[in-house]
């Protein structure tokens, strides 16, 4: 049997697209992400998205919250970032990649990666810059 | 098919090598969470039930690892399938809503039952099928949605008896090992798919699943629905792979995406 090797990828990836409970691209503006680092002060551990949020000093040294909308309970716990993960970092600094809201709401964000205070880089979101391998930004 | 499902995993081995090459050269964030598919082995014939039926039962995960692939570092490649062939009206209602308008519709953005066929195209999360003979029972995560349809092939309701549900008047019943699962009297409120497909009361939504090995389910559906489109439409058929892990409890109580679309909506509206 001869099959071309243009057809077996297709044929391996004939899966309903991996999109999330919305189109991050509507909401978020991945030309627009950055890291940003503070204290996490508080988990939302809950659905359709998570969030979390971290004090960031601005220059006069007040603390100022940011706001993270993570990935679903379902895909954070089954890619690592679980409830104890995150509530285990409260009151920690992180770092958080995070892109932009598009409706102008300051200080607010879709995260794709925290670096916990062990040093671990764990997924929280989609590869929506392509810097995990995989640009997915729908 | 075996061979077939023999072939495609040597294709994503072969794949994940180069794929791997091209992660090295461009140096990217290694991350806990980042999936990289390991496709399943076929797995030996799949079971039957008491009745010598196909057992579809199982939990189900899209795309051929058993595992989540929401962070798969390797890309989904498109469906290969036909346009919809949405009647002229309605390609241009959908194509009238801007991106943000299709989003603050979509039923899978506001949390509204997601229905047939949504409980399969509008759910990231993974599904669990339990069967006995005469009996279909579908459970996904996303919102904790159920289906629950006899395969003894009877009828629909008589049409007085007919109302409007998310989930539609469901039968099925089997052709060969292919369940073929016979909706109609969908309630208009759902979408065939997070494309802003909306459908009629004249919806009939026709689904096929197959076992075609142990650790594989196959899944393809077919709409008519004159008052949308010019003919019947069936989608390519999709795959799915066999988890050991249970579902998990998805109550959508904190959806902020609606408040947040809407201020994008209303500044998108005043330029």
């Amino acid at each position: 049997m001869r099959v071309t090797m243009g057809i077996l990828v297709a044929m391996l990836f004939a899966v309903a697209p991996a999109w999330a409970h919305h189109s991050f691209a509507a909401e978020f503006d991945a030309t627009k992400c950055s890291d940003i680092t503070g204290i996490l002060t508080k988990v939302a551990y809950e659905n359709p998205h998570s969030y979390v949020w971290v004090d960031v000093k601005d220059a006069s040294g007040k603390a100022v919250s940011n706001t993270f909308q993570l990935s679903s309970p379902s895909n954070l716990k089954r890619g690592g970032a679980t409830y104890g993960v995150l509530n285990g970092s409260v009151g920690k600094e992180v770092l958080v990649r995070g892109c932009a809201s598009r409706n102008g709401e300051a200080n607010r964000y879709a995260a794709s990666f925290i670096k916990l205070p062990d040093g671990a880089i764990q997924r929280v979101g989609q590869d929506v810059e392509g810097i995990f391998g995989t640009k997915i930004w729908r | 098919m075996k061979a077939h499902i023999g072939m495609t995993v040597a294709a994503l081995c072969a794949l994940s090598i180069a794929i791997g090459a091209q992660e090295q050269e461009k140096k990217f964030v290694e991350a806990r969470g980042s999936v990289k598919p390991v496709p399943l082995p076929p797995g030996g014939p799949a079971p039957r039930m008491s009745d010598g039926h196909s057992d579809l039962s199982g939990v189900w995960f899209s795309g051929p690892t058993g595992k989540a692939n929401a962070w798969s570092v390797v890309p989904d490649a498109p469906l290969k399938e036909d346009p919809v062939p949405f009647r002229p009206e309605a390609a241009a209602k959908i194509s009238s809503m801007s991106r943000t308008e299709r989003e603050l519709k979509s039923p899978g953005v506001t949390c509204q039952p997601v229905g047939t066929p949504g409980m399969w195209t509008i759910n990231p999360y993974p599904h669990q099928i339990v069967m006995k003979p005469g009996l279909y029972v579908h459970l996904i995560e996303s919102d904790n949605a159920w289906s629950v349809v006899h395969t003894d092939g009877r009828p629909h309701k008589k049409p007085e008896d007919l109302e409007p549900l998310y989930n539609g008047d469901q039968t099925a019943h089997w052709e060969g090992d292919t369940l073929v699962i016979d909706t109609i009297s969908i309630d208009e409120r759902t979408w065939i798919n997070q494309s802003g497909w909306f459908h009629s009361d004249q919806a009939h939504v026709i689904e096929r699943l197959r076992r075609p090995s142990k650790n594989y389910l196959e899944y393809q559906y077919t709409v008519e629905d004159p008052k949308v489109l010019t003919k019947p439409w069936t989608s390519a058929w999709r795959t799915y792979s066999l988890g050991s892990e249970d579902l998990t409890e998805n109550f959508c109580t904190n959806n902020e995406n609606v408040d947040q679309l809407e201020k994008l909506n209303e500044a998108e509206s005043r330029k």
